[in-house]
């Protein structure tokens, strides 16, 4: 369950870095890669989901929700990883659908925007069936390659930055002054989570925006932010406000070096394990969960079930082709709920409830 | 604050002023500062500026061995995240049963020395330029803390140890006397030994340095074992500020680090500037960051001042009459 957007978005910044952090990796991706079974031959398509690295929790659980969709209809289940290399991204697919002569189910998370177009095009022309994640042009859409292209999922900052932000001014006991620490100023999910932030200001008159700076997504830089603003506003500060975890996590630890931890609510955005941790502690107050386990479950589930023809999928509306996800947040008041149905068990998924966690259609641009 | 171990015998007046032009520019920069915000120079803020500047100090300190050289290391943010994993999977921690407590910090040190050597030897040996070498380990670095932790974080539960960190004496928290403690030593090492020595004159002049009986090569290899030491212990306090590893933990830092040594006044060319200027670097690096954020100057607009700083700094502490080409 680490960061997401927020490790995405920087991840992209640092393709170089990523590539050769990634050659240590190798070795696990290529026993992924064997593990898989072969698809010849039998009724069932071949499924496979693609991701970024195994070693990062997020893309993890992403692999154990679809090995746990593979497992549910007993189909053959295989994990390619690109390791933050398009190349391979996109010729692990091209092999896949060599191998499995077009009778495949493919949950995508590309590691790149552009990639997935060249994806899409050889899905369609191999007969495939593909769901993408996160990553997909604005000007590409799930039915311009119909049946193939089956559907896009993403996840909007701008509620959960939103609903975060409520739960800071209700810690807080609707006013009084915060900060708020932003992630890296153009990446997406930073301008929509703070977008988010914004909106809840503005529902909440009593409350102030004391400063809003950017730290790059890193906890250093929160850590060294938080304490300034200690001197610059002092006990002014009523809450903290951050982007992502890592952050909040930063402005924890600042707090913490003046003996301030747990008296000043913060909240997070991400949902990993310390945050969680630190929501159940009481010194954060709120986090969101992306719960991939679901994301890479449902994605290719969705693409099997159009694959298999158990729904039509040319019929569904651009609502069911193009979606927001649904996060699950976590707060100081259901956080023992979440630990004992996220953490203490895998969360049973209904990977027939394709659409129960729509919340929205992408908005455009 | 002196130049350099080596005088060139006459220095005029701007040569001598020059050499405290770094200073100049600390205080010139605290009062500004102070003027429009005056809870800057509050005791209360000093603290959090000195705490704020412990890692930064640590990580300059050794940086500053190899920019005295005229080379470059890169690898700061690498070593820092591998010392702060190491550091929190060998005290008590959320992951496995290790509880090392403050043995963990000597056998930290050590991982910092080893991925300095080898730094220093494939430079050396394979005749690659330093940039590259450090570059390449700094990658490598965060490749081995990714892996050992599968991109995880560790938490920290041991809060004796996190004491480094936290505790404070005098109103000083601990990190802060464990830099200064760092400093003497880099201080005494620049100014007492021999490899002190050599490393300015590496700087000054390598090919003539070669004529003569002093070991050029291995004069790089230890400085470049040294600046480990110097970022494996800026991996340990990271470690105990955060309270957790994690294989990012490094970044940001080396911006800083050679952002600091440069406005310290330590020349990139070599054989100019030292410890003491880094010092004051880091206080004017961090010291600023501090500053604006207190004087309200937009996100967008601090990096920008920070570029303009490094420029304005060089320019000021480059002694141009003595370079005679520019690259």
């Amino acid at each position: 369950m680490e960061s997401l957007g927020s490790i995405f978005e920087r991840a992209k910044l640092e393709r170089r870095r990523l590539l050769l952090t990634s050659l240590a990796g190798l070795g696990a991706a290529g026993m992924t890669g064997l593990a898989g079974r072969r698809a010849f031959g039998q009724d069932q398509p071949q499924l496979a989901n693609s991701l970024r690295s195994l070693t990062n929790p997020y893309h993890a659980s992403f692999a154990k929700g679809g090995e746990m969709f593979a497992q549910s209809v007993g189909a053959p289940y295989e994990v390619l990883v690109t390791e933050g290399n398009s190349e391979k991204g996109i010729s692990d697919v091209r092999a896949l659908l060599a191998k499995s002569g077009g009778n495949l189910a493919l949950c995508i998370d590309p590691n790149d925007t552009p990639d997935t177009r060249v994806i899409v095009e050889a899905c369609a022309k191999a007969g495939a069936s593909v769901v993408t994640i996160w990553n997909k042009p604005a000007d590409l859409h799930p039915w311009d390659f119909d049946p193939n292209y089956v559907a896009h999922i993403s996840f909007d900052g701008a509620p959960y930055g939103k609903q975060m932000a409520e739960t800071l001014i209700e810690k807080m006991g609707g006013s009084g002054g915060i900060v708020a620490l932003g992630g890296i100023f153009n990446n997406t999910p930073a301008i929509e989570r703070k977008q988010g932030l914004d909106e809840a200001l503005a529902a909440n008159p009593n409350v102030h925006l004391l400063d809003f700076q950017v730290a790059d997504w890193l906890e250093t830089k929160s850590f060294e932010i938080t304490q300034a603003w200690l001197t610059r506003f002092g006990s002014d500060i009523k809450g903290i406000w951050a982007a992502n975890d890592g952050m909040a996590l930063g402005a924890i630890e600042a707090l913490r070096a003046e003996g301030l931890a747990g008296s000043i609510p913060v909240t997070g955005i991400d949902g990993i394990r310390q945050a969680v941790d630190a929501v159940k502690s009481g010194e954060m107050v709120g986090t969101v969960d992306w719960d991939p386990i679901w994301v890479g479950g449902m994605g290719l589930s969705i693409a099997y079930h159009a694959h298999t023809k158990k729904i039509d999928i040319a019929k569904e509306p651009h609502l069911h082709r193009e979606f927001y996800g649904t996060g699950v947040p976590i707060t100081y008041k259901n956080v023992d709920e979440y630990i004992a149905n996220y953490i203490d068990k895998t969360p049973t998924i209904d990977w027939n409830d394709l659409w129960g966690r729509v919340s929205g259609q992408i908005r455009a641009g | 604050m002196a130049a350099s171990a080596i005088r060139l015998p006459p220095a005029s007046r701007i040569e001598r002023l020059r050499a405290f032009t770094p200073v100049i520019v600390l205080v010139v920069v605290f009062a500004v500062i102070g003027a429009i915000a005056p809870a800057f120079l509050s005791i209360d803020n000093l603290v959090r500026i000195m705490n704020a500047s412990a890692i930064p100090l640590c990580l300059a300190l050794g940086a500053t061995f190899i920019i005295l050289m005229g080379s470059i290391d890169l690898s700061v943010e690498g070593v820092v995240a591998m010392g702060a994993v190491l550091t929190a999977l060998l005290v008590q921690n959320g992951a496995n049963a290790n509880d090392l407590g403050f043995l963990a910090i000597p056998l930290v040190l050590l991982m910092g020395a080893a991925f300095g050597f080898v730094n220093g030897v494939v430079h050396v040996k394979l005749q690659i330029p330093s940039f590259m070498v450090t570059l390449g380990m700094s990658f490598i670095a965060i490749g081995i803390a990714t892996v050992m932790l599968a991109g995880e974080r560790v938490r920290i539960t041991d809060t004796t140890f996190r004491e480094l960190a936290l505790g404070r004496v005098l109103g000083i928290p601990m990190g802060v006397w464990v830099a200064l403690a760092a400093t003497l030593v880099a201080y005494v090492i620049q100014t007492r030994t021999r490899l002190g020595r050599w490393i300015f004159a590496v700087g000054g002049g390598e090919d003539i340095l070669r004529l003569t009986s002093v070991p050029v090569g291995r004069v790089r290899i230890l400085a470049f074992t040294l600046a480990g030491v110097f970022y494996g212990l800026g991996g340990i306090l990271s470690a105990a500020q955060l309270g957790q590893g994690h294989a990012l933990m490094g970044q940001g830092r080396l911006f800083t680090t050679i952002t600091a040594v440069v406005v310290g006044g330590t020349s990139l060319m070599g054989g100019q500037g030292g410890v003491q200027n880094t010092l004051v670097g880091v206080l004017i690096v961090v010291g600023l960051a501090n500053g604006m954020v207190l004087m309200g100057v937009p996100p967008y607009v601090q990096t920008g001042v920070q570029g303009v700083l490094i420029i304005a700094a060089v320019a000021l502490a480059v002694d141009r009459s003595r370079a005679r080409i520019i690259k």
